[in-house]
């Protein structure tokens, strides 16, 4: 295959046309991964930044007045600055990394590709898209330099504090900046599902049923629904906070809110019914952050065992199960806030119901594993480490589910151990997986082989090393949030515990600047891949040429015969069937 | 092309993830013995026992299947020339997973319902209730007194000096005994503690004691427990409440009965 279908069906094409208001779900997809890879930047500077402190409270180095005159005036760290750097960590990964990078980075870039599509459903609802995530993360990013810095009410956001200016610096201009960057990310988010779910139910190809869709297709899809259903009530949600906010209304404030010296005038509001709102939006939100991930697991496993995923049909209707139970769990964030102790045992049994079909999905991929042949790619260790980072996780999950256990470690730092394996390490490991194994179909090239795998290893040992001790600070009663944990006797003897994790954590920050480096020296200088199909999968977009133009296939599309997932088929020839591959009773009678 | 992926698939990795698997296994585990909850010192012991049931199960759980995953990386490593599996489904085994995860679970979920109902019952009759107040960054007690009632209070009285609020005009908060960051209680003793905010959410943390409640403005929620050992404890604020959250700090005084009358008594005379 030569270069040059770039054109393919759409004439000469302006720089701005073709790599900034472009329609190319390809290119699209590439504008969102290098915004993304900048927030994540953003966002993790800012934790290393927290775990400065938490490693060392209080210390003192009077350089970095330099870079922070207020938050880090004479060298020392205040406690409002700590309070946004965790609000704004927060913040940026979950919706701005981990969302737009496996979800709308990822999945528009593979949902054309995997179904057999010219392009996305709708192409300029698709540009609207990421031109509305664009200035969202403009805006939350403006919102560090206002009066006041960016938003200090933690991720979640909680009234009154997020709700009255006077309760916390941050809650003045800068909350109410990341209100809004939050309605232009929804915004963006919705146009993207839309694009999604339609795409995928009615732009498949010839031949692709919907059980022969890949499972990182199957994932996007749920992830397309679970974002409509689930965003507009944070939309609703944000916009009635604006309103206590600015127009003095009250939705979450009762009356009797006394602070400085002030008693607020507002009344008949709850501060739990923000807490609904938001997890209502939030439980799904870690299923959208988790199911590409997992779908990606599955089919990068899959490509490098040479072996049919394993139990493909119960996978699909695992996935399914964890989308529609992530509706009705949102409770068990809220066991403790003073809802009715009713709802928390309807909460914990619907919660732990969400173990069963996880489970499934670990042991599949265990059943994957057993006769393979596996090929230690980086994507595969990633994706190994997904697996790991999963059950791990997973477990702890448990812990939290049952409200009585729960009332213990709400709110400390096992639960900041429990999510950070679950869902921000599944999410990324996932991006990273996804970036590693679907770069040469993105870029023709490879990406430097010896510095992906370092960058493994230090990703993978420093992640456990960075999360798994935050466990042991939780079960010794380690509340999340706190500036400076030595303020409490009984936690004074996990200082060493806290030090250690930061030390892991600054070596897990650095290793991802080998990644960066990597990715855009091999952008360019990266080895050129030599077929269209490097790594001998199966699924339809390695059915493209190796540049693949706006439209994707420069003549027809191809047909689909069969499911993603035929390596080692007894009735074929060779260790792979793709997609596009006849079977062999049609090949031998043509 | 064919060089690339032999490059790829070098099985060392293989070894190392394998061995990476057992010893984070190892490690993570052993610590477990090490790093245990805050020493009990109340009537809530049976969150302790469901916490170290859970512990167990996921525990195997979780050694189970990292060792089982760590050996299968390691056995499957490096088999290019191996004859190749293409077994994809079988109904029965995810029959079997899926059921037995679920009979794991039942109990767990079980055992879960029955304390929590215990742990959110009504209290005892003769408990004794004292009322805690979030603030930013303080928690402000109150003792209803002999008359063993509370005076009013109302959000319009709140003052910097009149802090709770209180009505002047009602004789039952004439000898309310009113206290900043402290708590003395005497052992084994029901006590329920009325929470609430005056300002922002806050949660009244007791890390020895297993109780946790979030106290919210317009909301008034409550805990109550029997401390069971005399002793120094520290009350924490668990919800993020401001710039001041991680000084949110207060004291929990569990005395003997004898010790908490003298105790008592000096402050009535002190008020």
């Amino acid at each position: 295959m030569s270069e040059g279908h770039d054109d393919h069906g759409h004439g000469k094409q302006s720089f701005i046309s073709k790599y900034i208001f472009s329609y190319d779900h390809k290119m699209i997809a590439k504008q969102y991964l290098t915004l993304v890879m900048f927030m994540a930047v953003v966002g993790g500077s800012l934790a290393m930044l927290v775990r400065l402190q938490l490693g060392w409270p209080g210390q003192h180095a009077q350089f970095w007045e330099t870079l922070f005159p207020a938050g880090m005036a004479s060298g020392v760290m205040t406690p409002e600055f700590y309070v946004m750097l965790f609000t704004m960590h927060g913040t940026i990964m979950v919706f701005f990394v981990l969302s737009l990078g496996p979800v709308s980075g990822f999945g528009n870039f593979l949902i054309p590709l995997q179904v057999g599509a010219r392009d996305m459903a709708f192409p300029f609802l698709n540009m609207m898209s990421f031109w509305t995530a664009f200035p969202g993360a403009i805006i939350i990013l403006i919102s560090f330099f206002v009066e006041g810095g960016a938003a200090a009410s933690g991720w979640t956001a909680y009234p009154p504090l997020s709700a009255i200016r006077s309760a916390i610096p941050g809650s003045a201009m800068g909350q109410t900046l990341w209100i809004v960057g939050m309605i232009f990310f929804i915004a963006s988010f919705t146009m993207g599902g839309l694009n999604f779910v339609v795409t995928i139910l009615n732009m498949r190809t010839k031949g692709l049923k919907m059980m022969r869709l890949p499972l990182t297709t199957w994932a996007q899809f749920l992830v397309g629904i679970l974002g409509l259903l689930a965003f507009p009530a944070l939309a609703a949600g944000s916009i009635l906070l604006l309103f206590d906010r600015g127009l003095g209304t009250s939705f979450y404030l009762p009356a009797g809110i006394f602070i400085g010296d002030t008693l607020f005038p507002h009344s008949g509001g709850s501060p739990l019914l923000w807490q609904h709102l938001f997890w209502f939006l939030g439980h799904p939100e870690v299923y959208i952050i988790m199911l590409p991930a997992l779908g990606f697991t599955s089919d990068i496993i899959s490509t490098f065992t040479r072996r049919p995923i394993f139990g493909y049909r119960s996978m699909v209707y695992a996935i399914v199960a964890i989308a529609m139970l992530s509706f009705v769990v949102w409770g068990h964030h809220m066991f403790v806030s003073g809802m009715s102790p009713f709802l928390g045992t309807a909460f914990t049994m619907t919660t732990l119901c969400i173990a069963v079909p996880s489970a499934v999905k670990v042991f599949n991929w265990l059943a994957t594993l057993w006769m393979a042949k596996i090929q230690f790619t980086t994507p595969m260790l990633f994706a190994l480490g997904i697996v790991s980072l999963f059950v791990t996780g997973g477990l702890t999950g448990i812990f939290l589910g049952t409200n009585v256990v729960d009332i213990q470690l709400h709110d400390t730092y096992f639960v900041v151990a429990h999510f950070h394996f679950i869902m921000a390490g599944a999410g990324l490991f996932g991006l990273l997986a996804a970036v590693y194994y679907w770069f040469p179909k993105m870029f023709g090239r490879h990406m430097n082989e010896r510095a992906s795998k370092v960058h493994f290893w230090f990703t993978f040992i420093a992640y456990y090393g960075v999360f798994f001790p935050m466990h042991y600070l939780g079960i010794a009663g380690m509340m999340r949030r706190i500036y400076d944990p030595n303020t409490y006797d009984y936690l004074k003897p996990f200082q060493n515990v806290n030090t250690f994790i930061s030390i892991s954590a600054f070596i897990l920050g650095l290793a991802q600047v080998i990644f960066l480096a990597n990715y855009f020296w091999s952008m360019v200088k990266g080895k050129k891949v030599e077929s269209e199909n490097p790594w001998h999968a199966n699924t339809l977009e390695w059915s493209t040429p190796i540049h693949p133009g706006h439209g994707n296939w420069p003549g027809e599309i191809p047909e689909v015969y069969r499911w993603p997932y035929d390596y080692q088929h007894p009735d074929e020839e060779g260790d792979h069937a793709p997609q596009w591959q006849p079977p062999a009773k049609v090949k031998a009678a043509k | 092309m064919a060089e690339n992926i032999q490059a790829n698939r070098d099985a060392k990795h293989g070894m190392a993830l394998a061995v990476t698997l057992w010893a984070i296994v190892l490690v993570s585990v052993a610590f477990f013995f090490k790093y245990d909850l805050p020493e009990l010192a109340s009537n809530r012991q049976s969150q302790d026992t469901l916490y170290y049931a859970i512990l167990g199960v996921t525990g195997v759980a979780y050694i189970i299947v990292h060792c089982l995953f760590a050996f299968y990386i390691w056995k499957y490593r490096h088999r290019d020339d191996a004859e190749g599996s293409y077994w994809r489904d079988s109904h029965k085994l995810e029959v079997t997973w899926t059921i037995a995860t679920a009979v794991i679970l039942v109990p767990i979920v079980f055992a879960g319902l029955v304390i929590w109902e215990d742990v959110k019952a009504a209290p005892p009759e003769d408990v004794f209730t004292i009322e805690a107040v979030g603030a930013q960054f303080q928690w402000d007690m109150r003792y209803p007194g002999p008359d063993g009632e509370f005076g009013a209070w109302r959000p319009e009285l709140y003052t910097l000096e009149n802090y709770l609020g209180i009505d002047p005009d009602d004789p039952a908060g004439n000898d309310d005994l009113h206290l900043i960051n402290q708590i003395v209680l005497p052992v084994d003793q029901p006590v329920r503690i009325m929470l609430r905010s005056k300002d922002v959410q806050h949660a009244f943390f007791l890390p020895n004691f297993r109780v946790k409640q979030d106290v919210m403005p317009g909301i008034e929620t409550s805990v109550w427990f029997t401390p069971t050992k005399i002793g120094e404890y520290e009350i924490a604020c668990a919800e993020l409440c401001g710039l001041g959250h991680y000084r949110m700090r207060a004291f929990l005084s569990i005395r003997s009965q004898a010790d908490y009358d003298t105790w008592l008594t000096e402050q009535s005379q002190a008020n």
